[in-house]
Parts: structure tokens; C-alpha cells; sequence
């Protein structure tokens, strides 16, 4: 049942099987907020949607907002484990599975707050009597559910092997890890099916990610509204989605790092890699917003202007100028600096970033629709309780979801380590040979 | 809780086909909309164009997956 080679990487077993009170104490907290949030929208369907602060003509809030910001976040994961995987990055090994259980989570809970944003949820099914595929809406329900599917069996065959490793170790709930190990055994064979069904899915859902934030940008963009009518909207998005992503992923290795005790696992090098990742996002995502920006001056339209100035100097500014401080500068000042580079620096920097994506998607929302074309008087948005307890409830599901698979299941691929400490050494020194320059006069290998 | 091995095999196999019953209405979802799009002239190329990208790639998802349970099964006592 106890073996040595378990032993081996006990830390990442060991919260499994020796469940603290810190966890019931955590599902508590959470519960209670989910539980006050589903009161909330209870009232919500009950009364109507006056409860919230939507009004006209801002029709979309908070809901959209937080729909648009948590899609984001799920670029996190499959798409950046994919991308890690594909270019063979040894470091990935620690990282990829908390990357996939990420965008497994928030992409569902991004999924459903359309619905919340409609007061009548039941409408939603006439989508499936007589929705127009030609609408951008319908490409997103299409793109969000082929993008979660993909990543729900991303996440789930890597875990096989580490779910076959709790079977063995008569881990409870023993009927549970029988059922999910799907006859692991780890024979060659089946290590060969299972690399060539990841290596399948990993190329499938890179287009698949990037699809779904270009189809939320063109949710906006395809409409005339000032402010949203841009080209750009679909690459800027879906820079966003990553930048934000990337953030997200560092916040949750930092959190279980120093809940789990896992610094043998997550290194300094690997904060370090992925934080010089987010400086390069944050550097990319600056010029989208730049040249996005600048293109509306240039052309000056009255309508586009309003929209511009209610941003820049209106009653966004305070929101505009705190997302550029978060996005831009705080994360190139920390970042940067190879002395604040350091895990402290880059948990402020990615708690900076994580806040200023989100106002992104709300200077994004809400502007727009304050300052129609139409000739209605300019709006006003306030978000009411209902949608700030929502926002709580989404957060919470999101914790309570991680905190929930942290309790079946290993939070670093414990497979993926041992196969990295087994080949990755062999297999990198032979990689490196392979394309250094041959010498002249030397016979190339 | 204890469960044989046989009923953890037909649990197996009724999740396995829960990934195909869900391509499948998600397949028949889609046709039904292309349908509509045809009988009221409905711009059907952009509805065929998303049916010829949505479909292969729900139907592929469900094709991995089974291929995995299946080498897996097959693949679990000897090395081929």
C-alpha cells in the first residue's frame, strides 16, 4: 500500500490523505457566501432585474463584466499548459495541472453568467429551439462549450496516471480512484495511448482557446456601438485573456505553495519564468491599448470622442488611469527589476494585474453603453448588492471548486515530475546537441 | 463504500457514453439550427460554415477520449 517511491513526493499526496480542519473551516466560509449569493439571485428572479443597477441604456453590468473577466482568467490554463507542452518546456511539469484545473473551474462559472443576466433565465431555450448561429452570441455558447469540454478531458487524462498512484495506495474514497484510473496499470502501451491522445488535444485546444476570447471580443466589436467597433477587438482580447491568465496562475501557485509547503516543487525559477512571461503580456497589452486608443483620436468621431473622454478624463478616469497604474506600470516597475522579481513582488504584481483586467472588462462594458449613438441621455451604472454578492459567489465557487480538487486530487502532476526527473536531463542535453552549430570540418549528427 | 470490479467497469463505460450522448445533442442542436436557417433563408452559408468547424471538433473530443479507454483496457496487462 506504502511504498518508497510514494514516499518520494508524500507532500503532494499528503493532503489528500490527511485532510486538515483548516479545509472544513475554508468549505465553511465558502459555502456561506455561495450560499447568501443563490439567496440573492433567488430575490433577483423573483423581483426582476430592477434589483440590480442595470438600467437604460446600460443593459450590461457587472454579470457581462465578470462573464468576460472570468473567460479571461481561463486562458490560464489549458492554453498556457498546451503551449508549455507543445514547446517542451521542462519547468512546465509543476505547473501545467493547476493551469487546467483553472480553466476547468472559472470557465464554468464564466459560462453561466449570461444567464444571470437575464431576467428571465428560463429564455434560454429558445437558443436551442430557434437561435440564429449567425449571431456572435450563439458562437460564443458554441466556442465556451467546445473550449470547456476540451479542457475538462485536458485536465482529466494527465490525472489518470496520478489517480491510478491513489488507487494504489488504497487512498479513500477507494471506489472513487478505481472508477477514474480507467485500468492504469502503466504499461508501455498504455503510456504510449495516453501520450498520443494529450499530444492530440493539447494542438486541438490552443485554436480552441484563442477562438473563444476572439468570439467574446466579437460580441462587442460586430456592433456599431462607439468604443467597441474595433478590428483589434479579437487579438486584444484574447492578449488580455492570457495577460490575466497568466496572473491568476501565479496567484494560485503562490497560495498552495505556501499552503501546501510545496517550495520543493514550485522554485523561484518558476515564478521567475512565468513572472517574465507577465511582463511581456503587460508590454503587449499596453500596445493593444495604446494603438486601440490612439486609432479613435485620430479619427475623432463625435460619438467615438464622448466615449474616448468619459474614459480618459469623465467618470471612468478614476477606473481608466488605476487599470493602466495596474496593468502597465506596477508590473513593469516589479517585474523589471530582477531585485523586487522575487515571489513577494510578483504576488503584488499579479494581484495588480488581476485587478486592473478586471476594470479593462468594466472601462470596456460599461462606457459604451452610457454614451450610446442612440439619442438617449447619458447613463448612469451603479451596481447594486445583488451584483456585488453575485461577483463574491463566483469568487467563492472558484475557491471552493480548487479547494475541493486539491482534496482528491494532487495539485502537481506527480507523474510528469518523476518522468521529468527520469528523462528531462537525458532528453534536454540531447535536444541541445541536436541544434548546436556543427564546427567546421565537424560531421554533422 | 465497496464496489466490484464489474460495476465500476459498466460505471465506466455509461460515463464514457454520456461524452457521446452530449456530442450527439450538441450535433443535433446545431443541425436543427442549420434546418431553420435553410427553411426561412436565413443566411445558411455562415450557419454551415460554423456547423463544418463545431461538429468535427465535440466529435473528435468524444473520439480521444474513447480511444483512451480503450487502449487503456486493452493495454493493461501486458505491454504490446
Amino acid at each position: 500500500m506504502f511504498d518508497a517511491t510514494d514516499y518520494e513526493d508524500f507532500p503532494l499526496i499528503e493532503p489528500i490523505e490527511n485532510t486538515g480542519k483548516a479545509f472544513y473551516r475554508t468549505v465553511v466560509v465558502l459555502v456561506a457566501v455561495i450560499v447568501f449569493a443563490l439567496f440573492m439571485y433567488v430575490r433577483q428572479l423573483r423581483i426582476g432585474l430592477g434589483v440590480t443597477g442595470l438600467n437604460e441604456p446600460v443593459a450590461w453590468g457587472f454579470y457581462i463584466v465578470n462573464f468576460v473577466f472570468f473567460i479571461g482568467i481561463s486562458h490560464a490554463g489549458t492554453l498556457i499548459s498546451a503551449i508549455l507542452r507543445l514547446s517542451k518546456a521542462e519547468w512546465r511539469r509543476p505547473i501545467t495541472r493547476m493551469a487546467e484545473v483553472i480553466t476547468a473551474i472559472v470557465l464554468a462559472i464564466g459560462g453561466l453568467h449570461p444567464i444571470l443576466d437575464l431576467g428571465r433565465p428560463d429564455r434560454m431555450m429558445n437558443i436551442f429551439q430557434s437561435g440564429r448561429l449567425q449571431s456572435p452570441l450563439l458562437w460564443d455558447v458554441t466556442s465556451i462549450t467546445a473550449y470547456f469540454t476540451a479542457s475538462t478531458v485536458y485536465l482529466y487524462l494527465p490525472l489518470i496516471p496520478d489517480i491510478a498512484i491513489l488507487r494504489d495506495r488504497g487512498t479513500k474514497p477507494k471506489w472513487l480512484y478505481e472508477f477514474l484510473s480507467w485500468n492504469w496499470k502503466g504499461t508501455e502501451y498504455q503510456k504510449k495511448v495516453l501520450e498520443r491522445a494529450i499530444s492530440i488535444l493539447m494542438v486541438m485546444v490552443i485554436p480552441i482557446a484563442i477562438s473563444v476570447h476572439t468570439v467574446i471580443s466579437y460580441i462587442f466589436s460586430m456592433t456599431l456601438q462607439p468604443g467597441w467597433h474595433s478590428t483589434i477587438f479579437g487579438p486584444y482580447f484574447v492578449v488580455g485573456a492570457i495577460f490575466s491568465g497568466i496572473a491568476a496562475l501565479l496567484i494560485v501557485m503562490i497560495a498552495f505553495r505556501k499552503v501546501f509547503h510545496l517550495e520543493g516543487y514550485l522554485k523561484e525559477i518558476h515564478f521567475s519564468y512565468l513572472s517574465i512571461l507577465l511582463l511581456i503580456m503587460s508590454l503587449l497589452w499596453f500596445y493593444f491599448t495604446f494603438s486601440e486608443y490612439l486609432t479613435g483620436y485620430f479619427g475623432h468621431e463625435p460619438y467615438e470622442m464622448k466615449v474616448f473622454w468619459y474614459k480618459f478624463a469623465g467618470e471612468y478616469a478614476p477606473y481608466f488611469w488605476t487599470m493602466i497604474f495596474c496593468n502597465f506600470l506596477f508590473p513593469l516597475i516589479i517585474l523589471s527589476n530582477k531585485r523586487t522579481r522575487k515571489i513577494p513582488g510578483i504576488l503584488a504584481a499579479s494581484c495588480g494585474v488581476v485587478v486592473g483586467m478586471w476594470l479593462e472588462r468594466l472601462i470596456i462594458v460599461v462606457p459604451s453603453l452610457t454614451n450610446p449613438r442612440l439619442p438617449y441621455p447619458q447613463g448612469v451604472y451603479i451596481p447594486s448588492l445583488t451584483e456585488w454578492s453575485l461577483f463574491a459567489g463566483a469568487l467563492s465557487v472558484f475557491v471552493l471548486g480548487f479547494v475541493l480538487f486539491a482534496k482528491f486530487f494532487p495539485v502537481i502532476s506527480i507523474w510528469e515530475v518523476r518522468e521529468g526527473r527520469e528523462r528531462a536531463v537525458r532528453e534536454v542535453t540531447e535536444r541541445i546537441e541536436s541544434y548546436l552549430p556543427t564546427p567546421h570540418g565537424a560531421k554533422s549528427g | 463504500m465497496v464496489m466490484n470490479k464489474k460495476n465500476i467497469f459498466i460505471m465506466q463505460i455509461i460515463s464514457l457514453s454520456l461524452i457521446w450522448i452530449f456530442v450527439a445533442g450538441i450535433s443535433v442542436w446545431i443541425l436543427n439550427l442549420l434546418n431553420l436557417s435553410l427553411e426561412l433563408s436565413d443566411v445558411p452559408s455562415a450557419t454551415i460554415a460554423i456547423s463544418l468547424v463545431a461538429i468535427p471538433v465535440f466529435v473528435t473530443i468524444a473520439i480521444v477520449l474513447t480511444y483512451v479507454f480503450v487502449g487503456l483496457q486493452r493495454g493493461n496487462s501486458q505491454d504490446r
